[in-house]
């Protein structure tokens, strides 16, 4: 009994007694005002689709990771997406390892909703092959540390992972123009995903027999709290979804208050998930320059290792990952096909990417995609990927806006890349 | 003989580091409190931290943690918890909840037990701390008065903070932001030795500056302090 009250949280009178009437001259304990938020930070991983969220003293890190697989029965050329949290114990003394709890259901259930009902994933670019094969996508967040509303946090992180997950591109190819090729990262620049618009929750919580009503609180609010609610909006004014479970009741006007708010707030968080997942995809295109040809032998071993993993281990036949052997001396200028839709609004030299040709050519199952052509080494491209801000239009493939421009050689190009084939390597 | 005190006191020593070695000392006893070892013939660090040493003949390591370890004597903050027949159960941050004998009190006999609610805060001291067992608390001095202990008003709020802040607010000279803000600010505050404090002032305003600058301090070195109190003064237009 003692080993379960050391593990609560334990509120002292004085504390709830002052939160509520601290509340009452529009203060709250670390000084914010009712309807700030904490400070956010966004960081991403080495690799491509891992996030951490940092907005206080609470942390969350979000992996997305993507998988080739069938296929639901009742839609045939979608692709799946599914959520699975993780509450770490060291987080909080009341996580217990095992098991999801019911907030851990619970939260993962929030941004679930908020991702697949607003159908801001778009889940038919993810068809490879109509019936048969899919991209399945896996997000994972973990808690690390509990500082009070992990909703919010955990859906950033989502967000912010899913802007920067990279997929591998598939083509149709081999000698009957069936089988399914998966090249690998260092030689087919990977896709982005398609993401129509950043569904943000916001959780507001309702402190005291007056109904103050309070953003972002930390884990003491939470304790104190009568009643919360989520609300998932995003930045074209639509509600994608609310969750009030359970807690004090709460009239009508001051629901409508908060999604006045919400809707405020939606709009700064974007902002901020747009800027620094644009930062880090400039970082990603720098960091390629300095990339050069690679060594053959290496880069169809790392080839060989990523086509194992991707094989699917179903009994469809003449469906087989294949490695391509074209093309290895210059991998890089493989830039110019596998980038986003939408012109980046920063970029006067960008170029859409005819994505009619690759459209077709998979619909028909027929032709391949026209293999690149070698460029001379004088030649650097630099690319640059724009984030998924803008809406697009139905488009069965992603790709990004590449940019090629010749560059005068610098130190930075005689620079041996050390890491480079470990980085392409993890990249699924 | 006097013993020559270790050169590596008032420094940060890490384990595994020999502060002393006996063998060129003889007769002589020397006293080793928390995070020292003696090993064969030195003594050795099992404690990050800083060096200490009071004469004649005593060493340890002061080190800031966000647990507290029990020790008698100590003046904490605790909660309670939970009320037995013959205890009350206060959490006092340690591994353990430690147990406050409902006659510990001044003038305290059968008849008149006080009633604590669930999430009462109070000011006890430690009167024994033994590892394995539960450690006991009273509310009384050494000589039966109730002293500063007891319960504190149902007002103000209590602030976390690390045992090393909680013992900076407690040494003399004092702390630079709280006497700053002691000399332009009226308020009270209990600090714990083990990482808790509690401020209370008229308004709830001068407890969050309060709290909230003394918990931002700790990591700021002397002079940083200073600057930081001259401009949170200002901002504040005091």
């Amino acid at each position: 009994m003692e080993h379960r009250l050391a593990n609560s949280l334990i509120m002292t009178v004085n504390e709830k007694k002052f939160i509520e009437s601290a509340l009452l001259s529009d203060i709250r304990v670390d000084g914010r005002r009712p309807f700030d938020y904490r400070n956010l930070t966004i960081r991403f991983g080495s690799e491509d689709g891992s996030a951490e969220v940092q907005l206080g003293q609470t942390q969350v890190i979000g992996f997305v990771t993507g998988q080739l697989s069938q296929p639901y029965r009742d839609r045939p050329n979608e692709g799946s997406f599914a959520i699975y949290t993780e509450f770490s114990p060291m987080a909080d003394p009341s996580f217990e390892p095992g098991r999801p709890g019911e907030t851990a259901i619970e939260l993962g259930r929030i941004v679930d909703r908020g991702l697949r009902e607003s159908r801001a994933v778009d889940t038919e670019s993810l068809c490879v092959i109509a019936g048969k094969l899919v991209w399945s996508i896996r997000i994972d967040l973990h808690i690390i540390d509990n500082g009070g509303n992990l909703v919010d946090a955990a859906n950033i992180a989502a967000l912010a992972a899913l802007s920067t997950f990279r997929r591998p591109e598939c083509t149709l190819g081999g000698e009957d123009g069936q089988e399914l090729i998966v090249h690998p990262p260092d030689e087919r620049e990977p896709l982005s995903l398609i993401l129509h618009h950043f569904p943000v929750a916001v959780t507001f919580g309702f402190i005291g027999k007056e109904n103050t009503v309070v953003i972002d609180p930390t884990h003491y609010e939470e304790a104190v709290m009568g009643g919360s609610m989520t609300a998932t909006l995003n930045t074209n004014g639509d509600v994608c979804a609310i969750q009030k479970a359970g807690g004090d009741a709460v009239s009508q006007t001051v629901i409508m208050q908060c999604l006045r708010i919400a809707s405020v707030k939606a709009g700064d968080i974007t902002s901020k998930i747009k800027d620094a997942v644009e930062s880090y995809n400039t970082q990603r295109s720098l960091r390629k320059i300095k990339r050069h040809n690679p060594d053959q032998q290496g880069s169809s071993d790392v080839a060989k290792r990523h086509m194992e993993r991707l094989t699917v281990g179903s009994d469809q036949s003449g469906i087989a990952s294949q490695f391509n052997e074209h093309d290895k001396t210059n991998k890089r200028n493989s830039t110019l096909k596998g980038f986003s839709g939408g012109p980046a609004s920063w970029d006067p030299y960008s170029k859409g990417v005819d994505g009619d040709a690759l459209r077709t050519s998979l619909a028909s199952r027929v032709a391949p995609v026209d293999k690149q052509k070698e460029e001379s080494s004088q030649v650097n491209p630099e690319t640059k990927s724009n984030p998924k801000s803008s809406e697009t239009n139905s488009i069965a493939l992603t790709h990004e806006v590449g940019l090629e421009r010749k560059q005068s050689k610098s130190l930075k190009d005689a620079v041996k890349p050390k890491h480079k084939r470990r980085n392409k390597s993890n990249a699924s | 003989m006097e013993a020559k005190p270790s050169n590596l006191v008032d420094q940060l020593v890490v384990p595994g580091d020999v502060i002393l070695d006996l063998s060129n000392m003889a007769n002589q006893t020397l006293k080793l409190s928390g995070g020292l070892r003696q090993d064969g013939d030195s003594i050795c660090v099992m404690k990050a931290g800083k060096l200490r040493f009071m004469k004649p003949n005593k060493y340890w390591v002061e080190s800031s943690q966000k647990r507290y370890v029990p020790s008698a004597g100590d003046n904490v903050l605790g909660v309670v918890v939970d009320t037995k027949p013959e205890n009350f159960l206060v959490d006092i941050k340690g591994p353990a909840l430690a147990f406050l004998p409902v006659l510990s009190f001044e003038g305290g006999t059968r008849r008149n037990i006080p009633k604590f609610e669930v999430g009462t805060l109070l000011y006890v001291s430690v009167v024994s701390a033994n590892p394995g067992m539960n450690p006991e608390l009273s509310c009384m001095d050494v000589n039966g008065k109730a002293a500063e202990y007891g319960v504190l008003k149902e007002e103000g709020y209590m602030f976390e903070s690390s045992t090393g802040l909680a013992r900076s607010l407690l040494s003399s000279p004092p702390h630079p932001v709280l006497e700053g803000l002691g000399k332009k600010l009226s308020f009270e505050i209990a600090v714990g030795i083990n990482g808790r404090f509690w401020v209370n002032a008229l308004q709830s305003s001068t407890v969050i500056l309060v709290g909230n600058a003394i918990q931002k301090s700790e990591s700021l070195s002397l002079v940083q302090q200073k600057i930081y109190l001259e401009k949170l003064l200002k901002s504040i237009q005091l």
